[in-house]
């Protein structure tokens, strides 16, 4: 199995509109874990993708077309180290 | 093995997944002790006896479960194998790696000594007043964390632990004393071989096979459960004279129904419990599953009730049911102030021109979970778990801002996370 690219999306989520955005972003099947955060970042959510093209199309056309997103940062991991 | 890709999300958040699995695990291991208890008490078996048709009959429908889980079923588009559900990194019936497979064998060596042991003392007259003590476990385990984990436990963690420990006993407490001897074969034997069982499950279950996928809890009891019957059955047979197997024979079709109880029990059991060690320490989680000790109150009185004597005669002494009264509060004010104090950060971290790999340097520091260097506007991600922010900002980013080369630290807390 070839390796798999690994992102976390950093956003902004528009007042009122955490909830429903939660809920779109859990029926993302790479999608392996979404967190709601307070601080400089409303969600973050770390996808895991077979290939850096499937990686643009879920951003594109399924992240950027979820309501109630102002802003997103994309942040590929090059490398990780887990417990 | 599922790809993790094919996964989606969970529907319940990451904590509640942790707290449930343990708690489940409890709940079933209560189902199995109960039948076990039930069995030994309709039969004139003796418990080792008992245990080792009982351990057998567990392997037999341990492995026919994951086989009937290894088939496949489309769903949503995804051919997934019924298993899935149980643990999301099963697929089908396999042998594994050889490093996972060298802890399994481990694990399922130091069950074998512990299961002997366990068969050895219920078979002991004063073995019910001694066994609760077997929750001592829990201080080898605290300790064991403190070796494994890069991270000290906070004094909410050792007193929440302290309090469910205490809590078990006073539920274990009967007006009868114990001999020595059976008081060090729980201490001993009995409670470092669980600790070692305990470490060496959760770290199978922390080995990464690919990126993101572990080894599965299913695969894990079937191969463990092979190595422990036969560690068992091989200290046992010095035990089971010819007698012994004649009452087996004799004894095994009667029963065999509350071993296949007991088993289905135990088989759901061990996969909540080694899938929640995969999730968090195993104090915190051996804590949460000893709530089998407090629903075996209960489950006691009721069963009494309906079947008078079916589980002994119960003692009437009102001061015996006010300690086990302040051992269940114990125990619950424990569990609750575990779950209520746990809080996860992220760190974003960036660093100044010309800075070398400081990966390795973050990931060192006590209380980081993961450690990911990124592509990006920041250069690093920090995954971090503390059970307060004062500790959260004392102990983990003091040290991170330290570490020569950082521009800029950002903290976000998370409040709410599905995994």
């Amino acid at each position: 199995m070839t390796e798999k690219v690994h992102a976390y999306i950093l956003m902004d989520i528009e007042l009122g509109m955490t909830d429903e955005v939660v809920k779109a972003l859990r029926l993302i099947d790479e999608a392996t874990s979404v967190a709601v955060t307070t601080g400089g970042y409303d969600i973050v959510v770390l996808l895991e993708t077979t290939n850096l093209e499937e990686l643009y199309d879920i951003t594109v056309n399924k992240i950027h077309k979820i309501p109630g997103i102002r802003d997103t940062q994309t942040a590929v991991v090059e490398k990780i180290i887990t417990v | 093995m599922s790809s993790r890709s094919q996964r989606p999300v969970s529907r319940r958040s990451a904590s509640t997944l942790f707290y449930s699995l343990a708690l489940g695990s409890g709940i079933m291991r209560t189902l199995s002790v109960f039948f076990d208890d039930f069995a030994l008490r309709t039969s004139s078996l003796a418990p080792l006896a008992y245990g080792f048709l009982s351990q057998w009959v567990s392997f037999i429908v341990t492995i026919s479960a994951v086989v009937i889980l290894s088939l496949k079923h489309t769903k949503g588009g995804k051919k997934r194998a019924l298993g899935y559900s149980l643990d999301p990194d099963f697929a089908r019936l396999r042998l594994l790696p050889k490093t996972p497979m060298v802890y399994i064998f481990l694990a399922g060596f130091f069950a074998g000594i512990s299961t002997l042991v366990y068969y050895i003392l219920i078979g002991a007259s004063d073995a019910a007043t001694v066994l609760p003590y077997g929750q001592l476990v829990i201080i080898y385990l605290l300790i064991a964390d403190l070796l494994a984990e890069k991270d000290t436990p906070t004094i909410i963690e050792v007193q929440s632990i302290i309090s469910i420990l205490f809590g078990v006993l006073l539920v274990g407490a009967t007006p009868s004393g114990f001999d020595i001897f059976t008081l060090l074969m729980v201490l001993g034997p009995l409670n470092i071989s669980s600790a070692l069982v305990t470490y060496y499950q959760r770290k199978t279950k922390r080995y990464e096979l690919l990126p993101g996928l572990r080894v599965d809890s299913l695969n894990m009891r079937v191969w463990s459960l092979l190595v422990l019957n036969l560690v068992m059955s091989g200290l046992a047979l010095p035990f089971l004279q010819e007698s012994v197997w004649q009452s087996m024979i004799i004894g095994f079709f009667p029963l065999v129904g509350y071993m296949i109880g007991s088993s289905l029990a135990t088989f759901f059991s061990i996969i909540m419990y080694v899938r929640a060690l995969g999730r968090g320490k195993m104090a915190v989680v051996n804590s949460l599953s000893s709530i089998s000790v407090v629903l075996g109150v209960p489950i006691t009185a009721i069963g009494s009730l309906l079947l008078p004597g079916i589980f002994g005669i119960l003692d009437p002494s009102a001061f015996i049911w006010s300690l086990k009264l302040f051992g269940i509060i114990l125990v619950l004010i424990g569990v609750v102030a575990l779950e209520a104090s746990d809080i996860r950060s992220i760190v974003l971290i960036k660093v100044k021109p010309m800075t070398g790999d400081l990966l390795p340097a973050l990931f060192d520091i006590k209380g980081v979970e993961k450690a990911a260097a990124l592509a990006g506007n920041h250069d690093y991600l920090l995954s971090i778990k503390s059970r307060n922010l004062t500790k959260t900002r004392s102990l983990i980013l003091k040290k991170i801002q330290k570490i020569e080369g950082i521009s800029d630290v950002e903290t976000i807390v998370v409040i709410k996370e599905y995994s």
